[in-house]
């Protein structure tokens, strides 16, 4: 037994103390006796006198009235002491609740009516209730992030309200932020370097119990110590679990039959036994396909389904069974529509180029505008290229002084230097005798073809009025000096070099090229890359070492490959237009966990896109700059449609795909740090709380002196 | 007085069987007039009592010739005398008589009418009377015929004759100079005191029955809670907190008076009769006070 007390101001302790012997004096000063009368007070008189003798005690020991209400007082008074059954005492003042609410606490295990997190709330409260005024505890709820609800107070109430707050998510698992929060004001780092012996420790350390509420269900925390924090780990839920998980699902459209579209999924068994279910596939809400799973525990099985479909489209797949998480028992994906891009063309002539595209194919696709280099030194297109107005832009033979935001493709020239800070430059500038084979292409400046003459190894590059700032590992450069070229090898997995065959080719003159680093070459020639592609802050760039057409000596038009005669240039054309600028996106649509910020790249046509989810209410979107689309709004799982006017725009997804949280069977030991922490019994150290019985039991006793007291009166 | 009242007081039912019931009387008083009981006289009946010597002047149709004849000596034959019985029932009828379901007083007149009756049909003097100043009306009574004015007396006693028993007692006890059976039908419960109106009586030579008429709410009361009993007879109040205990002690005090009642009369061989006023009239006379030698 455990007092509480609910008083401590001794004024009011004895003010309660006082009541009774109130009680006890009204009840002797209480005049009212009801009259009654009688034949004589002959035998009663003879009584009375009797009973004079110890009227007093007699009084007190046979007036069932006074003793009732000496008792309600009594219970009353031990109910303010809040009288308590604890098994253990806890051993600091300071507790730091941490409360998981990721999906895999969603878990309704067997024999359980509420879920692993209204337990562990249930369970929190309970602790909480079991404060005593002096003890302050302090609440974080963690799952892929952290948030601390409520910073260190004694006040309970506040305490009840925050937990009340904490809701369950959708969310993956990571615990390491919610013990930095915890680890905070128990272990106080230093002012500076460590072994610095002037160093001293800016704050007290307050030790505190660390309490986490979990199934334990998320990574190893390695780099972490306890220091002063005193864990304990109440595991939520039992290993005798029943979870049926879709851990992957996605599409792929046929390349060579586009409306072929292959539907890919991964099923798991994390249960412990084993479970023979059906796998239902709906198309667009539509019953389109099922599959039958038998799974034993800890298996797992891929299943896929071939869909005939040209248009976009949003498929679920559902498990058919009833386990103990349902989140992961219900997958989405879908397939993307192809967009109309918009292509922007600079170049001083390129028949080749204009027909590969304006053929009939291509121009479902794409919106093509042609315009001439010196449409460069226009602010119209300066303007145009920092909003990223065009998906794609094409510089033949020229280019532009800035990158623009979007993909670029380059032919026969090289993209402008990127411009980076010498605090970021690990390396020094490119001494003089380097500066040869570091010069970029001048910007505004058509790479003139090297001079005949040159003895150098490495052409130096006309202008070369090198950008100290820039480092050569991070710009495009030429690698050999112009010559013939004979390819050598293609990168056939490459999403561009699909159905390529570009061994015929005849280059008359090119140049090998080198790339920023994760350059990836796409055609090797006997120069070196003759066609690369490398990422750019979220872009990618993509350059040709060689023109397709040329100019001579007098400035006409000469052909230097005879690629445009070639089948494989308008295939290769319209690979750009797909893959580069973004037309089809072959793979369906992408999914992401919950919780993740989604940002889609829409057409610049769009201005005003809404997000609906499949089924569900719309989306709150915030536009971006240049035609990016940031969504939060990412919770539920489910397919998204981005629309403009109705119009399928984008397509994404949501899904839990977490092997972490589908694994739900609860963890009975955690390591943290090099503490490895066990499962607490989590009955052992509630405290019961008796003041509600002790407040019923003084209403009852109210009750039974009020009839007993009806009874006399009567 | 209505006859339902009659019929109230004296069921037609019990008056068939009353009128084969006798009342008792532990002595031999001597009568005023011829009647059916023994006398202490010697008289004119058939019942043969003793012999005398002839003194001269006695009748001489009471010699025993038969005697002189064989002793030749004169005897005179003597015969036992019967007279009436002088019956008084003497009823309480202070307030406190005016109590409980039937009341106490019902009950009493009940009992002294039964009685009486029973002396009526057997030739006895029969004198109902109220104590205190109602019951200086009371008629004397012999015959059956005298049962109407007997039930009309008591018609008339009601209660509020607020006089002590010894009071009620000794005014009859003036009045009244003979002997016989008196029945004082009370609840006794006088602050004075019963033992002097008893003691009157006895003095007077009477065979005293008591008859303690008390009510169940008086031997068991149903009161609980803090009350202020009020005498009806004096008004005198008297504050209580009524608990188990108190009722136990109340209940302890009954016992204590009655059993000193008890032992008051049996040293002076007054029969007492208590009498709960739950109990039927019919079943008091024909069992209860048959079983005690009052009727027979």
């Amino acid at each position: 037994m455990n007092l509480v007390p609910a008083l401590t101001n001794p004024l009011a302790l004895a003010t309660l103390a006082l009541i009774p012997v109130g009680i006890i004096v009204l009840y002797f000063l209480k005049l009212k006796r009801e009259p009654v009368e009688v034949p004589s007070t002959y035998l009663w008189a003879k009584t009375i006198e009797d009973l004079h003798v110890n009227s007093l005690l007699q009084r007190l020991r046979r007036s069932l009235l006074l003793l009732l209400q000496l008792l309600a007082v009594f219970i009353a008074f031990i109910a303010l002491l809040r009288p308590g059954y604890r098994g253990e005492s806890q051993g600091q003042a300071r507790t730091v609740f941490l409360l998981d609410n990721s999906a895999s606490m969603q878990t309704v295990d067997r024999n359980e009516t509420v879920s692993r997190f209204e337990k562990a709330k249930q369970l929190i409260l309970e602790k909480i209730e079991a404060m005593s005024d002096s003890d302050s505890a302090m609440l974080i709820s963690f799952n892929d992030r952290s948030e601390t609800v409520q910073a260190f107070t004694t006040d309970r109430a506040r305490l009840r309200d925050s937990l009340e707050r904490v809701m369950i998510t959708n969310h993956s698992t990571d615990i390491l932020g919610a013990l930095k929060a915890a680890d905070g004001l128990a272990n106080p780092r230093r002012s500076s370097e460590i072994a610095d012996v002037k160093d001293v420790q800016v704050a007290d350390a307050q030790p505190a119990d660390l309490l986490i509420y979990s199934d334990g269900r998320f990574q190893t925390v390695t780099e972490f110590s306890l220091g002063n924090l005193k864990a304990e780990y109440i595991a939520i839920g039992t290993s005798d679990v029943e979870n049926l998980a879709v851990t992957a699902f996605s599409t792929e459209r046929n390349a060579e039959r586009p409306s072929e579209v292959q539907a890919f999924a991964t099923i798991e068994n994390f249960g412990k036994s084993s479970v023979s279910t059906t796998a239902t596939l709906s198309m667009n809400e539509q019953f389109l396909d099922a599959a039958a799973v038998q799974l034993d525990a800890g298996e797992q099985t891929g299943l896929s389904f071939l869909i005939e479909t040209e248009d976009a489209a949003t498929l679920s797949l559902a498990l058919d069974h009833e386990d103990d998480l349902e989140i992961d028992n219900i997958a989405y994906t879908g397939l993307s529509p192809l967009r109309n891009v918009s292509i922007l063309v600079i170049t001083p002539g390129n028949t080749p180029l204009k027909v590969g595209l304006e053929t009939e194919k291509t121009a479902k696709i794409c919106t093509t505008s042609f315009l001439s280099p010196s449409y460069l030194q226009t602010d119209e297109y300066r303007k145009r290229a920092a909003d990223g107005v065009d998906d794609l832009i094409i510089y033949d033979t020229c280019s532009p002084n800035e990158m623009p935001a979007t993909n670029t493709f380059f032919i026969g020239a090289l993209p402008p230097p990127m411009l980076v800070t010498n605090s970021e430059n690990p390396n020094p500038p490119p001494t003089a005798s380097e500066s040869n084979t570091a010069q970029p292409t001048p910007p505004t400046q058509p790479p003139a073809p090297a001079p005949e003459n040159s003895s150098a190894t490495v052409p130096p590059v006309e202008g070369s009025d090198a950008d100290a700032a820039t480092s050569p590992n991070t710009i495009w450069r030429w690698a050999t000096p112009e010559s013939s070229v004979s390819l050598i090898d293609i990168e056939r997995t490459h999403p561009l070099m699909r159905y390529l065959e570009l061994f015929s080719l005849l280059i008359f003159s090119g140049r090998g090229i080198d790339g920023p680093p994760g350059t990836v070459e796409l055609v090797g020639a006997d120069v070196g890359a003759v066609l690369a592609i490398a990422p750019r802050a979220g872009f990618q760039d993509m350059v040709l070492g060689f023109e397709i057409i040329s100019r001579d000596d007098d400035g006409n038009p000469v052909t230097n490959t005879n690629w445009y005669a070639e089948r494989s240039w308008p295939v290769f054309l319209l690979n750009v237009l797909r893959h580069l600028a973004g037309a089809a996106d072959v793979t369906g649509a992408p999914s992401y966990r919950p919780g993740e910020t989604v940002r889609v790249r829409l057409e610049n046509a769009i201005t005003s896109p809404t997000v609906t989810r499949v089924g569900g209410a719309p989306v709150d979107v915030t536009s971006g700059p240049g035609g990016t689309l940031e969504i939060i709004a990412t919770e539920i799982p489910g397919n998204y449609r981005v629309e403009d006017e109705s119009n399928l725009a984008d397509l994404y997804a949501i899904n839990l795909f977490d092997p972490q949280e589908s694994a739900i069977a609860t963890v009975k030991e955690i390591d943290i740090g090099y503490e490895s922490v066990i499962s607490a019994d989590t009955t052992i150290d509630q405290r019961q709380e008796f003041w509600r019985w002790a407040l019923m039991a003084m209403l009852g006793l109210i009750a039974a002196e009020w009839w007993v007291y009806s009874r006399r009166v009567a | 007085m209505s006859n339902r009242q009659d019929t109230q007081l004296l069921p037609p039912s019990l008056l068939g069987r009353l009128e084969r019931m006798e009342l008792v009387s532990r002595k031999i008083f001597r009568g005023r007039l011829k009647g059916e009981r023994k006398s202490k006289r010697k008289g004119q009946s058939v019942e043969f009592h003793d012999f005398r010597n002839y003194v001269p002047g006695d009748d001489l149709r009471l010699i025993d010739w038969n005697l002189y004849a064989r002793l030749d000596q004169l005897f005179l034959k003597l015969f036992q005398e019967e007279e009436d019985l002088h019956f008084y029932a003497l009823i309480d009828a202070s307030e406190s008589m005016n109590f409980g379901t039937p009341t106490k007083l019902h009950v009493a007149k009940q009992l002294a009418a039964a009685l009486g009756y029973v002396g009526l049909c057997r030739a006895d003097r029969v004198s109902i009377q109220a104590l205190g100043p109602m019951g200086r009306q009371a008629p004397a009574l012999r015959g059956r015929a005298s049962l109407w004015k007997m039930l009309t007396y008591l018609d008339g006693v009601d209660s509020g004759e607020n006089v002590s028993l010894f009071d009620g007692v000794k005014d009859f006890a003036l009045r009244n100079s003979g002997t016989g059976v008196a029945v004082l039908i009370s609840d006794l419960m006088d602050k004075e005191g019963y033992e002097s109106a008893l003691r009157m009586l006895i003095g007077r030579r009477m065979d005293v029955f008591v008859m303690h008429v008390l009510s169940p709410e008086e031997i068991d009361p149903p009161l609980r809670g803090d009350r202020r009993l009020i005498d009806v007879e004096d008004g005198d109040s008297a504050e209580i907190t009524l608990n188990h205990y108190a009722l136990q002690k109340y209940q302890e005090t009954v016992k204590s008076f009655i059993g000193s009642i008890k032992q008051f009369c049996a040293k002076r061989s007054i029969a007492y009769l208590p009498v709960s006023t739950e109990t039927p009239v019919e079943t008091i006379v024909t069992k209860y006070l048959r079983e005690r030698g009052v009727v027979r």
